[in-house]
């Protein structure tokens, strides 16, 4: 199979998923027992709310028809307005993605250097004493989650030593210009993922430098470096590219957790407030954004693996 | 080291978990020789060979010495696809390997020359996969050229291997040795062996059991197992004439020549060309003889002139499988073109062509496993899907493929007779029970008894694999089994006797189509029809011994052309004389 023929069909692929997730989102909502209104009226239902309710999200007209104009609005770029404050759903979003777009991209700055360093070296002593240090580390701070840890560090860092600050609370939208604030936040969001990334370099590296063609490079005295970083490592990345598509896909649609944790106003929060305050047109286009982000960052991800093994699809 | 040496082995003991895999090995490397070891696979040919490059498997004891003048020492692995980076651009250990030695951009074109990959600096950026199986031998040459070692090691290069390209690879590595580099051969190829070596060593059971000047050996083999593994290569006429003049030259028109089949396949071959491409009714015979199989007696298959249909084939049963209008593309590259082709009941067909002609295509069109075509593939006048992911149960059954690499067919964690036995459940809905036994029963035929078919693949033999895939495909009660170059990569003495099961098996499978897929000349002679695939192009050849005739000419002739290389000339001397073809 031609590689332009494998991105087109990727692509395709992409777009029906797309689609199906607009759809779900869709079919969620209208799953809703009674209706919408009736779902957010909540624990007083007074008939009077559920009526305008029903006529604020127009719940009398046929589904399909609802389906067609919300459709239509997303390609439009407009994903309806909030139930609890009248203000675009876009504004909620826009609001919410600096911060979260700030704290994932630090996050995978030092993610990436970080887990495929600690991968490498431990594989290149494998059963060595650093290689047991490292597995053994990682696997202790992959058990603890996120939560548990944030709050460790808050008590000791925060509290203790008064280091830096516990939450970002008082900052608003700009914390670029607050860094103390970004760095308990960036290392609980940093710590699990950078386990699992190593281990995983760490298992493709193990296999890659005890397969033949390693052995061959060494047979001829290519340096030992450049068999590492140039010949091993290719190898052993492309299910290490797959994990770190799910971890930027998870850092993306906003960790709820460590924003609500560290109180900064990103995505995660924003889902919070709309699921609480049951704000369906909110709650529906983060989904529909989660959902295009998970279908994108995937795309991407395949499309580097499928770099990385050009032999993959070559069979009948 | 003695000083016309570039490498010796003295008294080499290797042993890993109390096993000995070699034992009290010695040998010399003389500069610009060819130094062969020969035997049967796991003789210890890769350990000695290894050895030499100062590697030894995980866990081995050593004991004795190596020594090797200074300087790398290069290595061409039996399969040269394992030592290719399969993600990176096969320029990239190229360029590495200059970098490390201090050379520049024309000692790596020189190196690519010399590898006979004139166009090399096209391939660099191609993948290994895009590469074919020879090229990616070549680049692996190129790369151990590139250190200007004073020895090369090949492991089996041309195992595998259709004569033709046979015969080019002997040609490179003669002129690898004519430019001062010893090369030491690891091959159960005698065909190659006796094409190139100055010194052979036959091994068996990680000892030397016989050693000498190769012309020494052949002419007057001292070791039993010398005799026997030569005798294998081809099967001497029954009057043993062979024997009494020594082989190496057929003398005269009698064309005995053992062993003479493969890189060169030169003996009987003038004597069907005398006949003048008429079909042979008797010379045919001579020259089917001549290239070391008896004729006739091939157990029930036919073989030779008896039995022949006239090219059209009305002969032997009804169509059981009929191509029509097909082109087979890989990508956007049409690879293979059969306007029609009929397989008939009962009938064993050979498909014969050169590595990358589209043979194995062929044969995956028919299973199903490349639906990437737009003909018609008709099972009893009924068209076949082209996927076999869509074909039920029977048809699946119907057409059976038995693949060369008989050690990656199988699931390395299960006992090899539940794999063959799953075969009846799977496709015929027998019960377990019922299949076990036939599984059993089948493998038996086919020799594998004891508590043989109990183990995992892994505590079986390459040849002994191959027979429990036949076995697997029979369960499947086929209507046709494909069988894709299913002798190569075993050493002679198991060739043959796969040959003879599969001679044999009309007599037990009536009515059971054979398709042939192979370059090796002895395996095609089984077959009553041959078709031969050229770039892409099917034609149906004259039957049996005329193809050989034809196929030797056709050789001659490429001989002759390339002879303006000095030390092919010298290599290829021995053989010389005996071409006569016009």
């Amino acid at each position: 199979m031609s590689p332009g023929s494998f991105v087109a069909r990727r692509l395709l692929l992409g777009a029906a998923q797309t689609a199906a997730v607009v759809l779900l989102v869709f079919a969620l909502t209208e799953a809703l027992p009674g209706d919408a209104a009736v779902a957010l009226a909540g624990d007083q239902p007074d008939p009077a709310r559920i009526a305008a309710l029903r006529e604020a999200l127009e719940l009398d007209r046929p589904a399909h028809e609802r389906l067609a104009d919300w459709a239509a609005g997303l390609l439009h770029g407009d994903l309806g307005t909030s139930l609890t404050s009248g203000r675009p759903v876009t504004r909620y979003l826009a609001d919410g993605f600096g911060p979260t777009l700030l704290l994932a991209g630090l996050t995978l700055a030092l993610l990436v250097p970080l887990g495929f360093g600690l991968g490498v070296l431990a594989a290149r002593r494998a059963g060595g004493a650093l290689d047991r240090l490292i597995s053994s580390v990682s696997l202790a701070v992959y058990a603890v989650p996120e939560f548990a840890l944030g709050v460790l560090l808050v008590t000791v860092f925060a509290l203790r030593l008064a280091w830096l600050p516990p939450t970002a609370v008082g900052y608003g939208t700009d914390l670029l210009g607050h860094p103390a604030a970004l760095v308990l936040p960036v290392l609980v969001l940093l710590a699990r993922p950078v386990c699992s990334l190593s281990r995983l370099v760490r298992a493709g590296m193990v296999d890659a430098l005890a397969a033949p063609y390693t052995a061959h490079a060494r047979r001829y005295g290519v340096p030992e470096r450049r068999i590492l970083w140039w010949h091993a490592l290719p190898g052993a990345a492309a299910p290490a590219v797959q994990q770190l598509a799910r971890t930027a896909d998870w850092l993306l649609c906003g960790v709820v957790v460590v924003e609500a944790l560290f109180v900064i106003p990103g995505l995660g929060t924003v889902l919070l407030n709309a699921v609480a305050e049951r704000d369906v047109p909110v709650v529906q286009g983060l989904a529909v954004v989660f959902g295009v982000v998970t279908v994108v960052l995937n795309l991407g991800a395949d499309l580097v693996a499928h770099r990385l093994t050009p032999r993959a699809g070559a069979a009948a | 080291m003695s000083e016309d040496s570039v490498a010796e082995i003295r008294d080499l003991r290797v042993e890993v978990g109390g096993r000995a895999l070699v034992d009290g090995v010695s040998l010399r490397v003389p500069p610009g020789k060819v130094v062969a070891l020969v035997g049967a696979s796991g003789s210890g040919k890769t350990t000695t060979g290894l050895a030499l490059l100062g590697e030894y498997p995980a866990g081995a004891r050593v004991s004795g010495e190596v020594r090797r003048a200074p300087g790398a020492v290069g290595y061409v692995p039996q399969h040269p696809g394992a030592v290719l980076h399969p993600a990176l651009r096969v320029g990239v250990l190229l360029r590495d390997i200059a970098r490390a030695h201090g050379r520049d951009r024309d000692d790596l074109r020189q190196a690519l020359a010399d590898a006979r990959l004139p166009e090399g600096e096209a391939l660099l950026r191609r993948y290994p996969h895009q590469l074919s199986g020879g090229q990616q031998q070549r680049i692996v040459l190129a790369q151990a050229l590139l250190p200007r070692p004073r020895v090369v090691v090949a492991d089996e290069p041309t195992t595998g291997q259709d004569p033709e390209t046979k015969r080019q690879i002997a040609e490179r590595f003669a002129a690898v040795a004519a430019r001062g580099i010893a090369v030491v051969l690891l091959s159960h190829d005698l065909d190659v062996v006796r094409a190139l070596a100055d010194e052979v060593l036959v091994m068996r059971a990680g000892r030397v059991v016989e050693s000498g000047p190769a012309e020494r050996l052949w002419r007057a083999p001292r070791h039993e197992w010398t005799r026997r593994l030569l005798d294998a290569e081809g099967v001497p006429p029954a009057d043993g004439v062979g024997r009494g003049v020594g082989g190496v030259l057929p003398v005269g028109g009698g064309g005995v020549g053992r062993g003479v089949g493969g890189v060169l396949p030169v003996g009987g071959g003038g004597v069907g060309c005398g006949v003048g491409g008429v079909l042979p009714v008797d010379g045919g015979g001579v020259g089917c003889g001549a290239e070391g199989v008896p004729p006739v007696e091939g157990g029930g298959m036919g073989c030779g002139v008896d039995g022949i249909p006239p090219a059209d084939g009305d002969g032997i049963g009804r169509p059981v499988l009929e191509v029509r209008d097909l082109t087979a593309v890989h990508g956007r590259t049409p690879v293979l073109r059969v306007p029609r082709l009929v397989l008939r009941a009962g009938e064993c067909l050979a498909v014969v062509g050169r590595s990358g002609s589209g043979k194995t295509t062929l044969g995956r069109c028919l299973a199903g496993l490349h639906r990437h075509h737009d003909g018609t593939v008709l099972l009893d006048g009924v068209p076949l899907p082209r996927s076999l992911r869509h074909r039920d149960r029977e048809r699946l059954a119907a057409v059976q493929y038995v693949f060369q690499d008989a050690r990656a067919a199988f699931d390395e964690h299960r006992p090899v007779l539940d794999q063959v036995a799953r075969t009846a459940v799977r496709l015929r809905g027998a019960d377990a029970h019922a299949a076990r036994a036939e599984a059993l029963d089948t493998l038996a035929r086919l020799g594998l008894t004891g508590d043989l078919p109990h183990r995992r693949p892994g505590a079986l033999s390459g040849g002994e694999l191959q027979r429990a895939a036949l076995a697997r495909a029979l369960l499947a009660r086929p209507r046709v089994l494909v069988c894709d170059e299913i002798t190569s990569g075993l050493d002679t003495v198991t060739r043959r006797a796969l040959l003879d099961l599969l001679a044999g098996l009309p007599a037990d499978r009536p009515g059971l189509s054979l398709v042939l897929i192979t370059h090796d000349p002895q395996t095609a002679r089984l077959a009553q029809r041959t078709v031969v695939v050229e770039a892409g192009h099917v034609t149906e050849r004259a039957p049996g011994p005329l193809t050989v005739c034809c196929e030797v000419g056709h050789k001659g002739s490429r001989v002759k052309s390339l002879e303006g290389s000095e030390a092919v000339v010298r290599r290829l001397g021995r053989h010389r004389r005996t071409r006569r073809c016009p």
